[in-house]
């Protein structure tokens, strides 16, 4: 058949990722061979040089995985030339190369894209779901591709988050077995441009990473000032209020001063006292060698 | 905290406060009214807009794309607890997410066959995988090692439990044959004793000359030792003096099984009449009597 269904997907990403970013890209280059790749992206450029970038390669769609402090890995799907884009933060990548994904498929075999019936309920994951199709699903009678149709992503909605995996399809009865790759996306906004443009969605339950860690942080902190203050509190108590009593003069009518001792001035060393002889002290010596004895016995 | 007194709110100057106090804006215990910036955008007519748009319309054997719930799961929870899939639990998460690409699959393998799309690929069909071979053998060899220390550890598992019965089952075995051992010798033992001519003990053969010897004496055999002796003996089996074995030990004083209260306390059926008629009267009845008959 001709292949009429002219999709391509350009995978990158910018500078800074890790191991395990780069082993998610590879795989999904694997996985869907209407993928094209390109070098890494300086971050200093500004993200609107993603289009152009796509242009040049002649991409229509775009995934562009952006690590940010060496810690969180977020992700930008677009469809090039107009829009629109969607930014996730990526969490709980597990890649291929994992022992426990156990499942197989051919390389460049057609997936079978399975939604969670909440992706029809909402318009924002209605327009996700249009963008994960079109940019998942491997054109028909693609030249790098295998007609045979082996393995099926699921994309479900649970959590607030959208959370991707991968299954190879053993049995006509539907055993599955899982492939991999997965990981977990948390919807941050919506744009109707291509990396740009006006907001269209923005997910009030997203919670930014640098967010997450400073309310952990001030919740510690929040800890401990309150151990500190109920320790002050404590010692307050413990010590009492100490009202300040005006000096009452009744107090010291009655008090008498003692006599002054003459003073002595010692000119002669006083006697040593009498030197009596311990006749216990052999005794007791032995006695203590014997309990010493006993006891490393 | 927010709802502080509004006096440590120093960009808000007295007269500002009355009037807004007199306006009715200040309620007591809120003070600061925090007016939150207008965040969250949802442009629902816009994002319908981009998706007519955006949408394309290929057939669906482009797309391939099956938007279904899940397998309904005939041995578990209902549908209704697929809400209730509590996310931190990691089973039931994934295998939500397994019944859901199940669902998927039953409904799209029939369409496909009925488009002529293969989904199984020929076993002469080799082309290449996603994982390569070194990789699947990586994962064969792990999952083979796990099912082995599993393996080894319920053989252990097993041998300590066999070993445990078996020590039981011999320690049950060398009692019986103690008990056995005994109850032979007892028996023999009675038997030359006289006070049992029956040879029930099957292999137990005794001479005549024995059987002469102890003629004389079988016509003692209803008295026979005294109750004493003969209770002692069958407690303490047969045979003389053992250094003090017929006397009680600490277990043996606590033991009260053998107590009968009915018998101690002379409480049971009496010991036939005589008892009951040669009972002495008491003081008191006897007196009774005396005074009756003056």
């Amino acid at each position: 058949g001709k292949w009429k269904n002219k999709e391509r997907v350009l995978i990158f990403s910018s500078r800074g990722i890790n191991f395990r970013t780069r082993h998610l890209m590879q795989d999904l280059r694997t996985l869907m061979p209407h993928s094209k790749a390109d070098t890494k992206m300086d971050r200093k450029d500004q993200l609107f040089v993603i289009n152009e970038v796509c242009e040049m390669k002649n991409c229509n769609k775009c995934i562009f995985f952006e690590a940010k402090k060496k810690q969180d890995l977020y992700m930008w799907l677009s469809n090039t030339p107009q829009g629109p884009s969607a930014k996730f933060l990526v969490q709980n990548v597990h890649t291929l190369a994992e022992l426990k994904m156990t499942g197989n498929c051919l390389r460049g075999s057609r997936p079978l894209l399975s939604f969670d019936p909440i992706f029809d309920k909402e318009p924002h994951y209605a327009l996700l779901k249009e963008l994960f199709i079109q940019i998942f699903s491997t054109p028909q009678y693609h030249p790098k591709s295998q007609p045979f149709v082996d393995h099926v992503f699921t994309f479900t909605v649970t959590d607030e988050r959208i959370w991707f995996r991968n299954y190879q399809i053993i049995e006509e009865d539907a055993s599955l077995v899982e492939i991999g790759p997965r990981f977990v996306l948390n919807l941050i906004k919506i744009f109707q441009g291509s990396f740009g443009g006006a907001t269209l969605y923005e997910n009030p339950h997203y919670r930014s990473p640098n967010m997450h860690r400073r309310l952990i942080r001030l919740s510690v902190a929040a800890k401990l000032r309150e151990k500190q203050q109920v320790k002050e509190v404590q010692k307050m108590k413990k010590k009492g209020s100490k009202a300040l009593i005006g000096e009452d003069p009744t107090e010291v009518v009655f008090e008498t001063p003692a006599e002054e001792k003459p003073v002595e001035i010692q000119l002669v060393k006083p006697e040593s006292k009498p030197i009596i002889k311990d006749k216990k002290k052999p005794r007791k010596i032995q006695r203590k060698k014997q309990k010493k004895l006993f006891r490393t016995e | 905290s927010d709802s502080e007194s509004g006096s440590e709110d120093s960009s808000l100057s007295d007269s500002e406060l009355q009037e807004a106090f007199s306006k009715g804006l200040l309620k007591p215990g809120l003070n600061v009214v925090l007016e939150e910036r207008p965040k969250r955008r949802n442009d629902t007519d816009g994002l319908k807009l981009c998706l007519s748009e955006f949408k394309q319309q290929l057939a669906w054997v482009e797309r391939l794309d099956v938007t279904l719930g899940q397998v309904v799961d005939p041995v578990a929870q209902s549908a209704t607890s697929k809400d209730a899939v509590d996310p931190e639990n990691d089973f039931q998460r994934e295998m939500s997410f397994y019944r859901q690409a199940q669902a998927a699959v039953l409904e799209a393998l029939p369409k496909l066959r009925k488009l002529q799309i293969p989904t199984r690929r020929p076993d002469d069909y080799f082309a290449e995988m996603a994982k390569s071979d070194q990789q699947m053998q990586k994962i064969r060899q792990k999952l083979k090692s796990k099912q082995e220390a599993m393996e080894r550890s319920e053989k252990a598992k097993q041998l300590r439990a066999m070993r445990k019965y078996g020590k039981k089952v011999q320690t049950e075995i060398l009692q019986r044959r103690q008990k056995e051992k005994k109850n032979m010798l007892n028996a023999v033992k009675k038997y030359q004793k006289g006070l049992s001519d029956k040879l029930d003990f099957l292999d137990e053969e005794q001479t005549s000359s024995q059987g002469n010897k102890k003629g004389s004496a079988n016509q003692r055999i209803k008295k026979g030792p005294n109750a004493k002796r003969r209770y002692k003996n069958q407690k303490f089996g047969f045979g003389g003096k053992k250094k003090g074995s017929k006397w009680n030990t600490k277990e043996s004083f606590n033991d009260v099984s053998s107590f009968r209260p009915k018998v101690a306390h002379n409480k049971g059926p009496g010991k036939g009449g005589k008892k009951a008629l040669n009972k002495r009267p008491g003081k008191r009845a006897r007196q009774k009597m005396k005074n009756r008959a003056r």
